[in-house]
C-alpha cells in the first residue's frame, strides 16, 4: 500500500513539476508548484515527519505561494502576459538539466548508498524537536535556532525598507 | 519500493533538474522565483530521507564482527531528528529568500515598469 502511495506522489509530482516550468502562464505554474509542496507534504507523512508535514503546507502553501501569487498579479504589464522562450534557450537549458541530473543520478547509483535502506515509520515527536530546538549542548540546535529568528526579524525589516514609497 | 534510499535520492535529484530547466527557461523574475522554490524544496526533501537512512550492511557487519559496542551500533541507526531540524531550517531560509526577492522585484518593477530579464540588464538607469 505505502508502495503505490509512493509511486503515484512521485509520479505525480514530477509531472506537477514539468507542468509548472514549462507553462507561459505564470498564475497556472504557482498553482502546480503549490501542487508538487502539496505531495512532498504527502511524502513527509510517508516518511514519518508529521511535524514537518504541517509546517510545509503552513510555511510553504500557505506563505510563499499566496507570496508568489500576489507578487504575479502585482507585476503584471501589457506587453508580457506569456513567459515564452526561444527554442534554442529550451534546447539548451534542457540539457543541462538533463546532463546535471545524469552525473547526479550516476554518481549516486555508483555510491554505497545503493544498499541504504529508509525507515518510514515515526521515531521522534513534536516534544523532542522543541527540545533538542532549544538544547545548548553538544546536539542541540541552540545557536542555529537563534541566528534564525535574527535572519527572520532583519529579512522582515529589510522587506519593508526595501520596498516601501519614498516620501517626497 | 518506497524503501529503498536510491529511489528517494534519484526522484528529489529529478526535482532539482526541473528546477534548474526553469531557472535557466523563465524570462520573468517571478518564473525564476518560482524555479527557485522548486530547487529548495527538492533539496529540502533530500534533508529528510537522509536523516532517516540505515545503513543495514555496517550494522550487519559489525554485529557478525562480534561488536558488543552499544554505542557504534546505536549510531550506525540514525533517528530522523537531524533532518527534520535540518529541514525546518531550510524552509525558514527559503520563506525569507522568497520575501526579499519580491520585495527587490516590487522595488524594481515600481521604477521600471517591467519584470522581463531581458531587459533589466543595467546596474543604474
Amino acid at each position: 500500500m505505502t508502495d503505490t502511495l509512493f509511486a503515484f506522489f512521485i509520479v505525480l509530482s514530477l509531472l506537477l513539476a514539468v507542468l509548472s516550468v514549462t507553462t507561459p502562464h505564470l498564475l497556472r505554474s504557482v498553482v502546480y508548484l503549490m501542487g508538487v509542496l502539496v505531495i512532498s507534504a504527502g511524502l513527509y507523512l510517508l516518511i514519518g515527519a508529521e511535524l514537518l508535514a504541517g509546517l510545509q503546507v503552513l510555511v510553504y502553501v500557505g506563505g510563499i505561494v499566496v507570496l508568489l501569487v500576489i507578487a504575479v498579479m502585482l507585476t503584471q504589464t501589457e506587453e508580457i502576459t506569456e513567459d515564452r522562450a526561444p527554442t534554442k534557450k529550451k534546447i539548451l537549458a534542457a540539457l543541462v538539466s538533463l546532463a546535471f541530473f545524469l552525473v547526479g543520478a550516476g554518481t549516486l547509483i555508483a555510491s554505497p548508498f545503493k544498499q541504504d535502506v529508509v525507515a518510514l515509520k515515526t521515531d521522534v515527536s513534536i516534544a523532542q524537536i522543541g527540545l533538542t530546538f532549544l538544547d545548548a549542548g553538544g546536539r542541540g540546535y541552540l545557536l542555529p535556532f537563534e541566528l534564525i529568528s535574527l535572519l527572520l526579524l532583519s529579512v522582515l525589516i529589510a522587506g519593508i525598507v526595501i520596498a516601501r514609497k519614498e516620501n517626497p | 519500493m518506497a524503501h529503498s534510499l536510491i529511489l528517494w535520492l534519484i526522484f528529489s535529484l529529478a526535482l532539482f533538474a526541473i528546477g534548474l530547466y526553469g531557472f535557466l527557461t523563465r524570462r520573468s523574475a517571478v518564473g525564476l522565483l518560482i524555479a527557485i522554490e522548486l530547487m529548495l524544496n527538492a533539496a529540502t526533501v533530500q534533508f529528510v530521507v537522509l536523516g532517516r537512512r540505515f545503513h543495514f550492511a555496517d550494522a550487519a557487519n559489525s554485529l557478525a564482527a562480534g561488536s558488543s559496542n552499544e554505542k557504534m551500533i546505536e549510531g550506525l541507526i540514525v533517528s530522523g531528528l537531524d533532518g527534520q531540524i535540518m529541514a525546518i531550517f531550510a524552509m525558514a531560509l527559503a520563506a525569507a529568500e522568497v520575501m526579499i526577492g519580491l520585495a527587490i522585484l516590487v522595488m524594481l518593477f515600481r521604477e521600471l515598469r517591467t519584470v522581463d530579464l531581458n531587459k533589466i540588464n543595467h546596474l543604474r538607469h
